[in-house]
């Protein structure tokens, strides 16, 4: 089941990605519509956040490319803005809110030059969208895991992107700020903005969600969520594990095959 | 004394000079170390350390002269191989990067002494002081060495100052560095080109053994101190130009002496000074604060017994003998006499004929706790539906923690019960 997006924000083509040699990506292919609020759904170790990470040239990719806006990575990367899982970082770092927000706008700031005035004013607008005014000078390891989320979502949201990738944004959140991010979220789709979320609870999904991404470890379905939250794609997505894929894999990895032959 | 007279006078131009070399360079390894320690590099700093050490004997090999602009270049080329090696050895094979570190410190560090060794016995009149590199000698700081050391340690403060951001990004978040675009390789790069050549300065005034200390050490200890990156880098390049200047003293006043180890023993010093006394983070400081909340503990439940023992007869102000409160409530006695004395102190307790009786203000602070304990075993049992047999444990100690606006929202959310889950009356 796959449905194509007109004018897509972006498009996999044939993407295969392998971790140490093994592949845990095989043949992604589909587009994603613009100004939709989309998620990744699928189980522990489908791929889901490698997938978000090989869009953003964080892994190398086996085969395929990543197209975004009909153009390569590099030259629309200041309109994509990432965030990256809240346990990949240690909170211990000894920095402030404001300054985690602030790195929002080093990629506009380029080398060299300090955050301006300016930019410290849109970092404040941009906890001030997230909730989270008040903790301006607070340092970063005395926050709850909802108000660190918060604060990585005011980093994006200082990009002024228009494509947002993000990593388990609702895990380990509470329901404030769970209702919070989905508010921002919504709010951000209104605009035309479009976000990408990988996302683990299906409940949840049903009602997040107007885009789905089935994922395992290939991708099972990409649709409008009332074509493709179906009883039958999430049995093939959850149930039915390919096992015969995952032992290729294993075998790909053992005698270390490039995934894809030079010649 | 009147040697450290002499000395901080600052009128031999002599000693100034090997005072700012041995500042500058250890302030600018401590700035460079900053973040070295931040991106958890502290052993790549001791591998890089040891492996200028044949790069240097190579140099003087070649040239014959203790040139310091061909020693550094010697030493920085066996510096950064060794690094290479490591993260070949890292990416390549299934040696971890522990091991890999291990391997080639021992390996470049052993090639190096072996040299060290043939270059002393070759009779070569230019060699005396090259064993100086072992261990460091901040006297021997001057003259072109001073000023080419002294260029280095102030590319280095200046480089740190102009990537500051770009740093700290890489040191905080990698993957979102490079999402953001940002040349995160040559950053990196950046960092351990930096990483080189503050040791291979520092050497000159602490020594190849001993370099890694002065890389990381002034991180650790200016980490107790700040939550700030900007604050700790100064505050470790303070610590670090301290230790130097010690370190040029020793060396002025015995020059026998090797700087490098006096040097590292300050500023160890100062750091295990910051282990123990730091606000906060220190050991000192955590310990009042622990012996704060204890006392807090013990005082609120003495206030909760007396209180209990003067609900059943309704004789709240009723004076009692320390062995009745023991007899309610089972506190070692030692500590029992010491929290009554406290909250006779602090004007909670009044005490008459051997009898301790609740002032106005020692009864409202009995009974409030008294309320907390109820109000969340009634909470347990309505909203998380745990039996009432087994709240009570868990009220002994969120009773001590609930602030007042949490109070509020349960008695809002309870609506202002009557009596808790055993019957008992809730006092307001």
């Amino acid at each position: 089941m796959r449905v194509e997006a007109k004018a897509p924000a972006v498009e996999f083509h044939d993407l295969t990605v392998s971790y140490h040699k093994k592949p845990v990506l095989w043949n992604i292919d589909m587009t994603l519509p613009k100004g939709a609020l989309i998620g990744i759904i699928g189980p522990n170790g489908a791929g889901k956040s490698t997938l978000i990470k090989a869009a953003m040239g964080l892994l190398p990719l086996g085969s395929g490319f990543v197209r975004m806006f009909d153009e390569d990575l590099d030259t629309v990367r200041h309109r994509v803005s990432y965030v990256p899982q809240r346990e990949s970082v240690d909170w211990d770092f000894p920095t402030s809110v404001l300054d985690v927000v602030l790195m929002g706008r080093y990629a506009k700031l380029g080398l060299l030059s300090r955050p301006r005035k300016a930019d410290k004013e849109m970092a404040m607008n941009c906890l001030r969208k997230v909730g989270m005014e008040g903790f301006v000078n607070r340092q970063i390891s005395q926050l709850s895991g909802g108000q660190q989320q918060r604060v990585f979502l005011a980093r994006a949201l200082a990009q002024e992107a228009e494509l947002y990738f993000m990593d388990e944004p609702f895990a380990g959140v509470d329901a404030a700020t769970e209702a919070a991010i989905l508010g921002i979220m919504q709010e951000m789709t209104n605009q035309g903005k479009t976000v990408v979320v990988v996302h683990h609870d299906l409940q949840s999904a049903a009602e997040f969600f107007d885009w789905i991404v089935l994922l395992n470890m290939r991708l099972v379905a990409s649709g409008p969520i009332d074509k493709v939250f179906t009883n039958e794609l999430l049995q093939e997505t959850y149930g039915g594990k390919l096992t015969v894929l995952a032992e290729v894999g294993e075998l790909v990895r053992k005698r270390q095959i490039p995934s894809r032959e030079k010649y | 004394m009147e040697q450290l007279l002499e000395f901080f006078s600052f009128s031999d131009p002599n000693v100034v000079a090997v005072v700012i070399g041995s500042v500058l360079l250890t302030a600018s390894s401590a700035v460079v170390g900053t973040f070295t320690f931040l991106r958890k590099k502290a052993l790549v700093g001791d591998a890089v350390a040891h492996s200028v050490l044949p790069g240097i004997c190579l140099a003087f090999i070649l040239s014959g002269t203790k040139n310091p602009f061909l020693l550094i270049i010697g030493a920085f080329i066996t510096g950064w191989l060794s690094l290479v090696i490591i993260d070949a050895i890292t990416t390549r094979s299934k040696i971890k990067e522990d091991t890999a570190i291990a391997l080639i410190l021992s390996v470049f560090f052993g090639v190096g002494i072996l040299m060290l060794t043939h270059i002393q016995h070759s009779g070569n009149a230019a060699q005396t002081g090259l064993d100086s590199f072992l261990f460091g000698k901040a006297a021997a700081l001057v003259g072109s060495d001073l000023v080419t050391f002294g260029i280095v340690a102030v590319v280095l403060i200046v480089t740190v100052g102009l990537f500051f951001k770009e740093l700290k990004l890489i040191s905080f978040d990698m993957s979102y560095a490079k999402a953001l675009g940002i040349p995160v390789r040559a950053i990196d790069l950046l960092l351990t080109t930096l990483t080189v050549l503050a040791v291979v300065t520092g050497i000159q005034a602490v020594g190849v053994i001993l370099m890694a200390a002065m890389l990381i050490t002034p991180a650790a200890a200016a980490r107790f101190w700040t939550n700030d990156v900007k604050r700790m880098t100064l505050i470790a390049a303070t610590m670090g130009a301290l230790s130097g200047l010690a370190g040029a003293y020793v060396s002025y006043v015995a020059p026998a002496m090797p700087t490098g180890p006096w040097i590292v023993m300050i500023i160890s010093a100062v750091a295990l000074l910051s282990f123990f006394l730091a606000p906060r983070r220190g050991i000192l400081s955590r310990a009042v604060s622990q012996r704060a909340l204890q006392h807090q503990i013990m005082d609120e439940n003495l206030l909760k017994a007396l209180f209990h023992l003067g609900e059943k007869d309704e004789t709240p102000y009723k004076g009692r003998t320390a062995e009745e409160i023991i007899k309610r409530r089972h506190f070692p006695r030692k500590r029992l006499m010491a929290s009554l004395w406290r909250l006779k102190r602090e004007g909670f307790l009044s005490k008459e004929n051997g009898l301790w009786a609740f002032t106005e203000a020692g009864k409202l602070k009995g009974q409030r706790v008294v309320k907390l304990h109820r109000l969340w075993e009634l909470y347990l049992s309505q909203y998380m539906k745990i039996a009432p047999d087994h709240v009570h444990e868990d009220a002994e100690t969120i009773e001590h923690i609930i602030t007042p606006e949490i109070e509020v929202e349960l008695e809002r959310m309870l609506e202002y019960p009557e009596v808790d889950p055993h019957e008992e009356r809730i006092p307001y």
